[in-house]
């Protein structure tokens, strides 16, 4: 815990800082978007690499927390605020109901499964085009349809903060669910519950003998991992004034599942650092935009054949390394001390 | 009964086309485990290589297919060369290859979108014309589909069941390090699955951009589809593979007439689902079924 706080803090004293020291709107925009999809990659990654189950689900689980939102604040006039976190109770309910559809499932069946449940989502969404309500002329769907869920406004920053730092608003409120979300998973992971999942995760069967019951912690990981995926979906859906089907795109997935791969699956910092990562290279990569996928793709493959710890794995065994190589240099210097601490 | 005709021919049109795409990956899968997610990808350059071989090299209609087919083999065997040879002793197999070909999938659509234009393009190779069934038209190319898949099923089901290469892929399937430690080549049993079911992807890669069009996108669909055939019929069963697409097919085609084209995907999405609850490991699967 106590390295984990270590990590954590300075990183959040950084992400603080930059936008005071940096007041661009390019640097604010772009650190918001990383935030949103840190959050669910830390969370994904709580049911994919902590948990072992192979859930392709996450996108969907996000959009049901923005499209939850954004359909509160529109029907039924309610404050983003509020509607916000019944999006993201929402995205649990959801989550929980897929897990218990992958429940009999295992490996590919689960990610087959998942990948459908997504798809289904997007091809509901537009092919929506049945006339929910009129707006003057024009007829609005449900669901919004392809152009996308408009007009229920967004958090308000706008009237509340100067005018200088109204996209502060939005940063910090995605910093802060950032926060949490992390918080949350690195409590999941170092308490009983997190090693209930590895147990399950690393033998099954072993575990079911010794008690773990598959059903209560299958659904307890989708319904804990669904909260904090529900509400970046709701900041994502507030921030931008509008809510798509392209957060369903198959290459939205496939993006969040690169941070998780290239970050390091299973460990805590993994999707941080993951998600750092593909940012930067999204970012490079947008000189040569056409070839996006192709970079995307080829590290995809590079990581899971040749280093599938990820990032967070290098680092660690680099770390580990100089802590041998350390403490190798002070036996040199004093080998009694070494001695008598090794007794 | 010009409705039953219709819902029918439809039916077994979708079912044609899905199971022509899930003999491929369905091959890969059930016998070697390896779940290619590139597959769709291979699909999609098997049909723009006839489509090459037809518009720029001017072949002819059986000559384009050789050429689709040889491109299908070759992607098969650089998919074993370059990805699939370096995993086999990994821990992950099965879920890391999923990865590893997903950024495959990638890379094969970047490829044909800067090759050949995100526009749809019309397949050349094709055969013209249809017939009349109770007031239906049947183009033939469904008919020819249709054809295909069973032979195709049929063949492959044959060289599983009946050839010296099909009992060495049965063998790995079954127990890799004990298929190995008989003499079994292993690695050439994968590299001969991904060409065989690369070259089977490619050519329905033609056939089916042939009732949709050639677009880089193309092969998603089909692969999803075929992947539920695969989950639905349970592994490791060719011909419960071929019920299943037919049935999916006309159950499809069905729901879209009664309730609308919106609801045939989500409504088999949930059959599937509780076709799952009821036998996880598919409805002709032979899985051990266990308790947890």
């Amino acid at each position: 815990m106590r390295k984990d706080v270590a990590i954590g803090l300075p990183l959040l004293v950084l992400a603080i800082v930059v936008p005071f020291a940096w007041p661009t709107r390019y640097v604010v925009e772009e650190m918001t978007l990383f935030f949103i999809w840190a959050a669910v990659v830390t969370q994904w990654n709580l049911v994919f690499g902590v948990a072992g189950v192979f859930s392709l689900a996450q996108m969907a689980i996000f959009a049901i927390g923005g499209y939850v939102t954004g359909m509160l604040g529109l029907y039924l006039g309610w404050s983003l605020w509020l509607a916000m976190f019944a999006g993201g109770l929402a995205a649990v309910v959801f989550s929980a109901l897929v897990g218990v559809a992958c429940l009999r499932l295992r490996g590919a069946y689960v990610a087959l499964l998942t990948l459908a449940i997504t798809q289904t989502m997007y091809l509901l969404i537009i092919t929506d085009t049945e006339c929910f309500y009129m707006e003057g002329v024009t007829c609005r769907n449900f669901t919004g349809g392809t152009r996308g869920l408009t007009g229920y406004g967004d958090f308000g920053f706008h009237q509340l903060l100067p005018h200088k730092y109204a996209a502060f608003g939005d940063y910090f409120l995605a910093l802060a669910v950032l926060c949490t979300a992390t918080a949350f998973s690195v409590f999941i992971i170092r308490s009983p519950v997190g090693l209930a999942f590895k147990a399950l995760r690393d033998n099954t069967v072993y575990a079911i003998s010794r008690g773990i019951g598959r059903f209560k912690y299958q659904l307890l990981v989708f319904a804990a991992s669904a909260l904090f995926t529900g509400l970046a979906g709701a900041v994502y859906a507030g921030h931008f004034r509008v809510m798509g089907a392209n957060t369903l795109y198959l290459s939205q997935t496939l993006f969040l599942l690169s941070m998780m791969i290239i970050g390091g699956v299973g460990q805590i910092w993994g999707p941080l650092l993951g998600a750092a990562a593909l940012m930067l290279v999204d970012e490079a990569l947008k000189e040569v935009v056409e070839w996006r996928l192709l970079g995307l793709g080829l590290m995809l493959v590079v990581f899971v054949v040749v280093w599938p710890k990820g990032l967070a794995g290098g680092v660690e065994a680099i770390a580990r390394r100089w802590r041998r190589d350390s403490v190798r240099a002070f036996a040199a210097v004093r080998p009694e001390e070494v001695a008598s601490a090794k007794e | 009964m010009n409705t039953a005709v219709q819902i029918l021919v439809s039916g077994l049109t979708l079912g044609a086309m899905y199971a022509i795409s899930t003999i491929g990956l369905s091959l890969a899968w059930g016998a070697v485990g390896v779940l290619n997610m590139a597959q769709g990808g291979f699909l999609v350059i098997g049909g723009y290589a006839a489509y090459a071989g037809a518009t720029y090299l001017g072949l002819s209609a059986p000559l384009a297919l050789a050429l689709s087919a040889l491109a299908g083999a070759a992607v098969g065997a650089a998919t074993y060369f370059f990805v699939i040879r370096f995993m086999l002793d990994c821990d992950n197999f099965e879920t890391n290859v999923i990865i590893a070909t997903v950024g495959l999938a990638l890379i094969f659509e970047n490829v044909i979108l800067q090759a050949f234009g995100a526009y749809p393009l019309r397949q050349p190779v094709r055969i013209e014309g249809g017939v009349n069934i109770a007031a239906t038209y049947v183009p033939y190319e469904s008919i020819a589909i249709l054809a295909a898949s069973v032979t195709a099923m049929m063949a492959v089901a044959w060289v599983l069941a009946r050839t010296r290469m099909g009992r060495a892929i049965r063998a790995v399937s079954q127990n890799r390090a004990a298929a190995l430690l008989m003499g079994v080549p292993v690695n050439t049993v994968y590299l001969q699955v991904l060409t065989i079911s690369g070259v089977l992807a490619a050519l329905s890669g033609v056939m089916l951009s042939t009732i949709t069009t050639l677009a880089p996108t193309m092969g998603y669909d089909p692969m999803l589809k075929a992947f539920i055939v695969c989950v639905v019929a349970g592994l490791g069963n060719m011909y419960g593979a071929l019920y299943a697409a037919f049935a999916l097919g006309i159950l499809e085609a069905s729901v879209q007439f009664f309730l609308g084209v919106r609801f045939g995907f989500p409504a088999m999405l949930l059959l599937i689902i509780l076709t799952l609850v009821w036998r996880p490991y598919g409805v002709f699967g032979r899985g051990v079924t266990q308790r947890f």
